[in-house]
């Protein structure tokens, strides 16, 4: 073996890949040319300092929950009452009969229990939005999911919506999450961004045509005017919060923030131009 | 029967219980990895939760039967250059020239320096082998990161970063002769090896 055909198998001398006989003539070299040797043993060291100090680490355990939590946060929310029913410890049958004359009986009711968001007995879409923001910056209003990812949050509100979500990959964005909730049968979005150094931002979606029609949702006339008009809508209230409406597609969106009104349109119209 | 009944009934329930049987059990290597490619616990989880979640969203794309944890691996490696990278201030870029000039001066030192040098080397600081490693090129540290503290084998890091075996045995010789060479710098500094 020569120098050219040693230095070839260092890699794999380290790593303890060669085969016996291509082993002993390695060795045979290394034994009588030290500047080889040296460079095997350099390549060696490292392997082993880097082994000896890089240790590997166990999962903490709040990793490994979390983890768990947030796979099964993507569960479809309206599944969930199926699934606490359903789960593997009713395989009896004489059991889930039991559990479907409950889902018959009170499936509508849970189903709502499951999604209650802090909404306000107002039916304007403006005042919920802005009960909806504060409950959101005091942590009564929780993202079900959160994540880096605007696509794992859109595709999350998405299932069964049956309008478009709009969830836009904003900059200075740290995080942002969602959560959906349900007013008489009417499915309702909440998207929360977490601007850097900015605070929050709130942003409330529903169907366009539900806000239209007015039964359950209300939208002033004034910003229906303005939206008709203009495609958006602002207002600015007395503690110097804005809120901005405009239309997604067939959906309505109404974002509230503290962040300043030209930053805010800024962020917003950059990634869903109205 | 009845379990066929429940999962028509609830497909998402058996869609997560598969995932948690197949894909969770590769977390402790997926977050080692993260670990080493961000540099805090803290993105380590993020990137973690962001893998898997990405993971379960395709998880009717995944070919069952092949190595989920080299596909597991592949989101993560995705998603990292995607979201971490560009917000990662890249370290210095690293010459390899330079070093393989270093490389072939020393090279010619003393062979009877390697036990002296093993162990100067056994006092850096785990934090210097830690930073000399998060300095490498991203390409030559993962391959280092997979071999030398997770002990995979040539074939499975090669069906990981989808190169060929050859690849990742240059790969690891190139990586582990620059972090040898920051190493020895380390070791100048705080006065484990001479200066000269």
């Amino acid at each position: 073996m020569d120098c050219r055909e040693f230095q070839e198998l260092i890699t794999e001398a380290v790593d303890k890949r060669l085969h016996t006989p291509i082993e002993h003539h390695f060795s045979a070299h290394a034994d009588t040319c030290p500047s080889c040797r040296n460079e095997f043993e350099r390549e060696r060291i490292t392997k082993s300092v880097v082994h000896s100090k890089v240790q590997h680490q166990d999962v903490p355990n709040d990793v490994s929950e979390s983890l768990l939590a947030a796979v099964e946060n993507l569960r479809p929310a309206s599944r969930n009452w199926l699934t606490i029913i359903f789960g593997e410890t009713f395989l009896n049958p004489a059991v889930a009969l039991v559990a479907l004359l409950f889902v018959a009986v009170g499936a509508v009711s849970l189903l709502q229990k499951n999604n209650a968001v802090p909404l306000a007995s107002n039916r304007n879409i403006i005042t919920q939005s802005l009960n909806n923001y504060s409950a959101a910056m005091t942590g009564a209003l929780k993202p079900t999911l959160i994540s880096h990812d605007a696509s794992d949050v859109k595709d999350y509100l998405s299932k069964d919506t049956p309008f478009d979500v709009s969830v836009a990959t904003l900059d200075d964005c740290d995080w942002c999450g969602g959560v959906l909730s349900e007013i008489d049968g009417v499915r309702l979005v909440h998207v929360v961004y977490k601007i850097g150094g900015e605070g929050l931002l709130y942003v409330y979606q529903v169907d366009m045509n539900e806000a239209l029609r007015g039964n359950k949702i209300g939208l002033p006339e004034n910003a229906k005017a303005s939206l008709a008009k203009t495609g958006w809508y602002f207002e600015q209230t007395p503690d110097r919060c804005n809120v901005v409406l405009w239309r997604h597609k067939n959906t309505l969106c109404a974002a509230v923030s503290k962040i300043g009104r030209d930053k805010m349109i800024a962020l917003l119209s950059e990634k869903d131009p109205w | 029967m009845f379990g066929f009944f429940l999962t028509v009934l609830n497909p998402s329930h058996s869609l997560h219980k598969e995932f948690e049987r197949e894909a969770i059990p590769h977390s402790d290597i997926l977050y080692n990895y993260a670990l080493r490619m961000t540099g805090n616990a803290d993105d380590a989880r993020d990137l973690l939760q962001e893998t898997f979640l990405k993971a379960f969203r395709f998880w009717d794309k995944y070919e069952k039967g092949t190595n989920v944890r080299a596909w597991l691996f592949r989101i993560m490696k995705n998603t990292y250059i995607n979201v971490y990278r560009k917000a990662v201030k890249e370290p210095d870029t690293v010459d390899y020239n330079d070093i393989q000039n270093f490389y072939n001066v020393i090279r010619e030192s003393s062979a009877d320096a390697n036990d002296l040098q093993e162990k100067l080397f056994g006092h850096l600081l785990d934090d210097d082998v830690t930073k000399a490693l998060e300095a490498l090129p991203e390409e030559f540290r993962t391959v280092v990161i997979l071999c030398d503290i997770e002990g995979l084998t040539y074939e499975e890091i090669a069906e990981f970063v989808e190169c060929p075996v050859g690849t990742v045995r240059s790969r690891l010789h190139r990586g582990r002769k620059l972090l040898y060479a920051t190493l020895f710098e380390y070791a100048k500094k705080r006065g484990f090896v001479g200066k000269d």
